[in-house]
């Protein structure tokens, strides 16, 4: 009896679409309501004060937090348009607005109190900022990423230069033990002294020097492989995982237990190694990004253990919070846009001793923003933009 | 913490006997609320205040944007997991900032803007949005171009944020129901002309409605030197005044209550005021030392019954300038350079509700919105 049996048949699927869809459903819900515990926080719309002198930023490319939770920045003052920077033009065009200087200093409450840096007799200025550390003596330090860059600089805190490593122009690849390929960002570790340089938008490696006398100690790439500057060609989710680093490599990051976070970004990834270079471990971050790639930059929680990683992702506009012993995604915040929490292109990450977050915007996001700590809580897997209840 | 910025200064001396009639502001950081969908504005050229307070914006959406880095999520292949997205071009927002309305885009009966100007919304609720063309401002950078971003990525082609290209060059100017459903189109688009026509347009500017008459003022614009009014009905041509030897940069009209006509003359630094004859009563100079895009780009009138004052928006110099009417004295003003709350990169349009506040658009990569709260 072919009717009735495809009747029975018939509602048989229809329960079955049906219970789908049920279950769905309840995922869904499910999903919605999941809460995990993390820490929490909510975006201060009103930090930094406004810059003195109609000063403006340009990209901003570095962020950074010393011992007395002044946070240093970096920025593109360069790349300010003659219609953005009107005041800055000669004539000037308007009574706004004129280039903060590169290098700007905040206190906590986020008035400006240090700015300096540019071009000047001594050392080769970069022709493009990337990256800026205050080391644990108080030190400044900034990379250098474009064109023939091929450097890093270290300054004291008031701007005094103290060293140069590497000459714009020299750069020999990722095996030249005296130049850097564009590098992105440095690490300094009190323990050792030893400076972790993530190397970079032309090379494909770290590199351990001296942080006083700046000379090399080691360097190795993805895997601790030998770094090979072969042209990985585009990035491709769906193929092995790359055995070099993809330029730029865009961080490294020592924490308490020794353990060196590098950013791939491009490659999507998060490498873990020993600060000798012996790989351990790594992870992969909104695997399917193209173009820009998702691994940005990296800040650590303030607790000794450092149980946190904050990552910032600048293609997917949010800073994702992961447990950092399992390099798992706890949660998220951020979304794309220009108001207060929300992010274009977002490149740094930096944290004060109180546990508050702060961000740069690099492309035309041009900010940098205070996202403040309000202790471990339960929060969504996705937060969006996370402002202050009203 | 405190959440409200003193943000209106008072200026010399003149301004300290009136000082407390100067309206003064203090910006709300968390006004519009997010957009919903991983939406973004693109650069915004219109802000209107229909007549329940909800505020309407127009930006340059997709057009506006840079494929590579701002909107990964709708490009084909998609570069980034779920953002970004231009938000449709026309957005209605509640009082309280949250999205309730959204439409835009090209259709079948009309002509879409290659890039849209203004936005006002007339007494029937009726919808009305300037074809402007792209902004030409030399030194603004990075602004994507509709040719440069159609080159760059082709768009999914379900996306009604999108539109195709190329498009005539813009001429005319739309109206549409409150809901998005075209009603009038007046100019051809692909076919500007001159400041004399009876019939057509060159690049208009801005749009704004006389109740008093249903009349439609055309700020005409970026490509005429002119102001021109039409029937709001009909669409039929009433009359003109202006010429290029008379405006530079026609980027605003405002009709007042009683009867004063403001003009942007955008290029030449300065506000003229006509009666609606287009018979010349008087000018102001604003910031008049400010070269290349001039300082006056958009007007809004105060919402009390003398409308005191005139908010003028300098998309050049970054502030929000507060202007006697009487007088036409600059007794304040808001805004500096930034991208932080409070402050513009390239305000180009201002809005009053009715309990005074003030909405501010930035154009170019200022790509916002912002509320002032009245004090």
């Amino acid at each position: 009896m072919p009717g009735r049996h495809a009747v029975i048949g018939s509602s048989f699927f229809a329960a079955l679409v049906a219970l789908g869809l049920v279950e769905r459903a309840l995922e869904r819900s499910a999903a919605a309501e999941v809460r995990v515990m993390a820490p929490r926080f909510e975006v201060d719309p009103f930090w930094p004060k406004p810059l003195p002198n109609h000063w403006v930023l340009g990209q901003v490319i570095g962020a950074t937090v010393d011992d007395q939770d002044h946070v240093w920045i970096v920025h593109r003052d360069n790349l300010l348009g003659a219609n953005e920077a009107a005041s800055s033009q000669n004539p000037p065009t308007a009574s706004c607005c004129v280039k903060a200087p590169p290098v700007l200093e905040f206190d906590p409450s986020g008035a400006l109190v240090g700015h300096w840096g540019g071009p000047a007799e001594g050392y080769d200025w970069p022709s493009s900022n990337h990256g800026i550390t205050v080391d644990y003596k108080g030190n400044v330090w900034i990379g250098a990423n474009e064109g023939s860059d091929a450097h890093v600089l270290k300054f004291t805190k008031a701007g005094k230069f103290l060293m140069q490593i590497g000459k714009p122009g020299q750069s020999k690849g990722s095996n030249d033990t005296e130049n850097f390929g564009r590098a992105a960002k440095i690490f300094v570790d009190p323990k050792t002294n030893e400076a972790f340089i993530a190397d970079g938008y032309g090379n494909r490696r770290v590199v351990v020097i001296d942080a006083d006398t700046g000379k090399f100690k080691r360097y190795w790439g993805a895997y601790g492989h030998k770094p090979d500057d072969t042209s990985l060609g585009t990035y491709d989710p769906n193929a092995p995982p790359a055995q070099q680093f993809r330029t730029p490599v865009h961080c490294a990051e020592l924490s308490n237990d020794a353990l060196l976070y590098v950013c791939d970004r491009p490659n999507d990834r998060i490498q873990v190694f020993k600060p000798d270079g012996t790989f351990v471990k790594e992870a992969f971050i909104a695997k399917t990004t193209l173009g820009d790639g998702s691994v940005w930059d990296i800040a650590f929680s303030k607790d000794p253990q450092q149980k946190y990683l904050f990552l910032a992702d600048g293609k997917n506009e949010k800073v994702y919070i992961m447990a950092r012993d399992r390099l798992e995604i706890l949660t998220s915040f951020g979304d794309g846009g220009r108001q207060p929490g929300q992010f274009f292109a977002v490149h740094s990450i930096a944290i004060d001793s109180k546990g508050n977050l702060y961000t740069t915007e690099t492309y035309e996001g041009r900010r940098l923003q205070k996202f403040v700590y309000k202790g471990i809580g339960p929060v969504p897997r996705e937060q969006g933009t996370v402002w202050p209840a009203r | 913490m405190k959440r409200a910025l003193l943000v209106a200064v008072m200026l010399g001396s003149a301004a300290v006997e009136s000082a407390q009639q100067v309206p003064s502001f203090q910006v709300d950081p968390f006004w519009p609320q997010p957009l919903p969908n991983h939406w973004l504005l693109g650069s915004v050229t219109g802000v209107a205040v229909d007549a329940n307070d909800h505020v309407w914006v127009v930006h340059r959406g997709y057009d506006s944007m840079t494929a590579r880095t701002e909107i990964g999520a709708a490009t084909t292949p998609k570069t980034a997991d779920e953002c970004c997205v231009p938000a449709p071009p026309v957005l209605e927002f509640d009082p309280g900032g949250k999205l309730v309305g959204h439409w835009g885009g090209p259709g079948d009966k009309y002509d879409w803007p290659v890039s849209p100007g203004g936005i006002t919304i007339d007494p029937k609720g009726a919808v009305w949005i300037a074809a402007a063309g792209p902004p030409e401002i030399p030194g603004a950078g990075n602004v994507p171009t509709p040719t440069r971003s159609r080159t760059a990525t082709t768009p999914s082609s379900t996306s009604s944020t999108s539109s195709p290209l190329p498009r005539p060059q813009d001429a005319h100017v739309l109206k549409f129901s409150r809901a998005g459903d075209f009603q009038l189109q007046i100019g051809k688009a692909g076919s500007p002309v001159g400041d004399d026509s009876t019939t057509g347009l060159n690049k208009p500017a801005n749009v704004e409605i006389d109740p008093a008459s249903d009349e439609l003022y055309v700020a005409d614009g970026f490509g005429n030197h002119r102001v021109v009014v039409f029937d709001a009905t009909s669409g039929a041509y009433r009359r003109h005044w202006g010429s290029a030897t008379q405006f530079k940069t026609v980027s605003c009209v405002r009709v007042a209550r009683d009867g004063k006509v403001y003009v942007c003359d955008r290029g030449n630094n300065r506000i003229q005021v006509f009666d609606k004859t287009g018979k010349y009563l008087a000018q102001a100079a604003i910031s008049e030392t400010t070269k290349a895009t001039g300082s006056v780009w958009d007007i809004a009138l105060s919402r009390d019954p003398q409308q005191r004052f005139l908010y003028v928006a300098d998309g050049h110099d970054q502030q929000v300038f507060i202007v006697r009417r009487d007088t036409l004295e600059i007794v304040g003003s808001f805004g500096d350079g930034g991208r932080i709350p409070g402050r513009f990169y390239s305000v180009g349009s201002v809005a009053v509700d009715s309990k005074g506040n003030v909405y501010t658009g930035e154009t170019l990569e200022g790509k916002r919105v912002q509320k002032f709260i009245r004090r």
